[in-house]
């Protein structure tokens, strides 16, 4: 067919999809194109250019006939199914990857904490099912290992307050300003990626935030109901938290026993210094919450910009000195450093 | 236009699938239009009229060498998907192609819906490409096998969104290397390290902990047992020797190496003042909290690797009583900022 769109098709993918396709078609003779792509996870269209393709394949080395099979844009008609033999149209054996990739996420899902009891058993039962099925297929899947943190108490709430749709009363901790303040949220979802997040309209701000479980320091589920407005929600294959573009800029040098902080915290750059450590650039709405980075760096880096910033991480370093009847004595030539 | 690559496969494991007795390579050639075409001599020349006939069995060489490294890669890539293809020999010696029925069929399986619902779940979870498509292929699978499809959307569960991240560009060749058992080869630069040094390992397996991936393997340059953050490898990792020299052990612990490093591994308890208020995180791990009324509470916390570098962030909040050591730790650390 001319006139396609040129895009990328992952050719191993689509022939996996297209053997299970056969033999889920074979038993079902006018399926209907949504139900099909539901059932396989895929779009219409994808569902449509494998369907262009299957009248291309057959089992021709028995002179057999190519697969006639067409749609007429809403169910998909098979008009030789005999054309593949029992043999070909069997549901075929797990491949280690794909045993790996289901098991692995599906125990993941298990452990999480606060998950409901019957869900759990449910992924159990499977994953056991899947395993005996898989059977040497499944041998290395215990090579890979996923552990999401949750706060079990926190999480079951969130998902009582999503299912019964009431709305939730918080008080939570925000590292930025070391401090806890009480708030109202309508909770939208739950997200896992490593730590587990709440993704809700925050009546307090009136904006969609994202709060992780384990700073939520006390939870209440409220009566009221929750009403979160239609809100657009965060794309999952990007970091949840993303500095915004107009977000003030940060400069942080590090020597090498700083360098973990271009793996913790997004960065727009980081440079490599002579030194083997890094000039990283970043970009956050609240400059003074790198004032913690600042102290918990100590010899392993310094705040360049803003020199504000700088200035009250060695305030607040003296101040605490202070407490310790061990004066930081006579800073030498601090004038100097400032330039 | 050539003929695309998945109609290929998918002929090529039809026709594998749909024989009782094992194909010659020159049989599949000769039955699956992309071979066909593929081992045509140069195609375009073909169509010329008076090319002599001695300029053939160059280019029938030429083309049979295009056509034997296609199969190739087409059987590889159908075990990839799972297909068992054996290769058996005839009584004339010639090699022949067979996948087996019982070999290949998915022994039967029954999911219940709520079992349907939760694996559709954990289908999703992968976001690296490799992974997604083996899962969705794996569900797929299951589906052509009577999976019961989910009739309403599984409400518990559309609030969920578990997702593995994987950022770290190591992670598929080590992926594959744990699975094959091959050892690698790359360069890692250790937490406060400046330079990547290279690193010859015998990988045993990788987790994800707290959104961050880590490889746990036999260092052989070591002589031991160590644990890798992905992200710390620099540069390409490469295949490098072939089977492991040391026991792979049944239980590899991979998070309680990283919860040591984090400092989540305390083995004793240190007394701190904390301001009223403030330090909340503190708070949540205190084994005791005492009020001092004046504006300050002492907390009994766990004291692990890092507690020195973690207290400094709270700045003039957080004051240590003891032990002594940690005190001096925290006083040095504070030095360091005030002279910035």
């Amino acid at each position: 067919m001319a006139g396609k769109p040129a895009r990328a098709v992952n050719a191993i993918d689509q022939t996996r999809r297209m053997l299970s396709l056969v033999t889920y078609l074979r038993e079902r003779p006018g399926a209907r194109i949504a139900d099909v792509a539901r059932a396989f996870g895929i779009t219409e269209d994808e569902l449509v250019a494998d369907l262009d393709l299957l009248p291309m394949c057959g089992t021709s080395f028995r002179g057999g006939d190519l697969l006639d099979i067409d749609t007429d844009g809403e169910r998909i008609w098979w008009h030789n199914p005999a054309a593949l033999g029992e043999e070909a149209a069997e549901p075929l054996r797990l491949a280690a990857d794909e045993a790996t990739a289901l098991l692995v996420a599906a125990r993941a899902v298990a452990t999480l904490p606060g998950l409901r009891e019957g869900d759990r058993q449910a992924l159990l039962r499977a994953t056991a099912k899947v395993e005996t099925a898989a059977g040497e297929a499944a041998g290395a899947s215990s090579r890979l290992s996923v552990t999401f943190e949750s706060e079990g108490g926190v999480f079951a709430d969130v998902d009582r307050a999503i299912s019964e749709r009431r709305r939730l009363w918080i008080r939570y901790y925000s590292p930025a300003r070391d401090e806890v303040t009480e708030r109202e949220i309508d909770p939208i979802r739950l997200v896992s990626v490593g730590h587990t997040y709440v993704e809700a309209w925050c009546r307090r701000s009136e904006a969609r935030r994202t709060f992780r479980l384990d700073r939520v320091a006390e939870i209440r589920v409220l009566d009221e109901p929750s009403a979160p407005p239609e809100v657009e929600l965060r794309d999952l294959s990007e970091a949840l938290v993303q500095p915004a573009a107009e977000d003030p800029e940060v400069v942080v040098e590090v020597g090498p026993g700083g360098r973990w902080v271009a793996e913790y915290y997004p960065h727009d750059s980081a440079e490599e210094l002579p030194d083997g450590g890094l000039r990283i650039t970043l970009r956050t709405p609240e400059p003074a919450s790198l004032r913690r980075l600042a102290l918990r760096l100590g010899r392993d880096g310094r705040i360049v910009s803003p020199p504000e910033l700088a200035d009250s991480a060695r305030r607040a370093a003296r101040e605490a000195l202070a407490a310790y009847d061990t004066p930081p004595g006579p800073v030498p030539d601090a004038a100097g450093v400032r330039g | 236009m050539a003929i695309a690559k998945a109609e290929r496969l998918m002929n090529l494991a039809l026709c594998l699938l749909g024989a009782r007795r094992p194909l010659s390579k020159r049989e599949l050639r000769d039955s699956i239009e992309a071979y066909v075409e593929a081992a045509r001599p140069g195609r375009g020349e073909a169509a010329r009229p008076g090319r002599g006939e001695a300029a053939r069995p160059e280019k029938a060489a030429g083309s049979d060498d295009s056509f034997n490294r296609m199969f190739e890669r087409d059987k590889d890539d159908l075990r990839e998907l799972g297909l068992v293809i054996e290769t058996v020999e005839n009584i004339d010696g010639e090699i022949g192609y067979l996948a087996r029925r019982d070999s290949n069929r998915l022994p039967p399986i029954t999911l219940d819906a709520e079992e349907a619902a939760a694996l559709g779940l954990a289908a999703k979870v992968w976001q690296q490409a490799r992974l997604a498509g083996a899962a969705s292929g794996a569900l797929q699978k299951l589906r052509a096998a009577g999976l019961p499809e989910e009739v309403d959307p599984y409400e518990g569960h559309a609030a969920l969104e578990p997702r593995i991240p994987v950022h770290e560009a190591a992670f598929e060749p080590l992926m594959l290397a744990c699975r094959d058992r091959r050892p690698v080869l790359f360069d890692y630069r250790k937490a406060s390290a400046a330079h990547p040094e290279p690193r010859h390992v015998e990988p045993w397996a990788l987790e994800c902990w707290r959104g961050h991936w880590y490889l746990a393997g036999f260092d052989r340059g070591r002589g031991a047992e160590r644990v890798f953050r992905l992200s710390r490898i620099t540069g390409k990792v490469r295949s490098r020797g072939t089977g492991f020299t040391a026991p792979v052990p049944d239980v590899v612990t991979v998070r309680e190496t990283v919860a040591g490093w984090a400092g989540e591994t305390a083995d004793r308890s240190a007394l701190i003042r904390l301001r009223s208020g403030a330090g909340y995180p503190l708070r949540a791990k205190a084994a005791k909290v005492r009020e001092l009324g004046d504006g300050w509470d002492e907390l009994e916390i766990p004291y692990g690797h890092g507690l020195d570098a973690w207290l400094v962030e709270f700045g003039p909040d957080v004051v240590v009583v003891e032990p002594a050591e940690l005190r001096a730790d925290v006083v040095d650390r504070l030095r360091a900022v005030a002279k910035g």
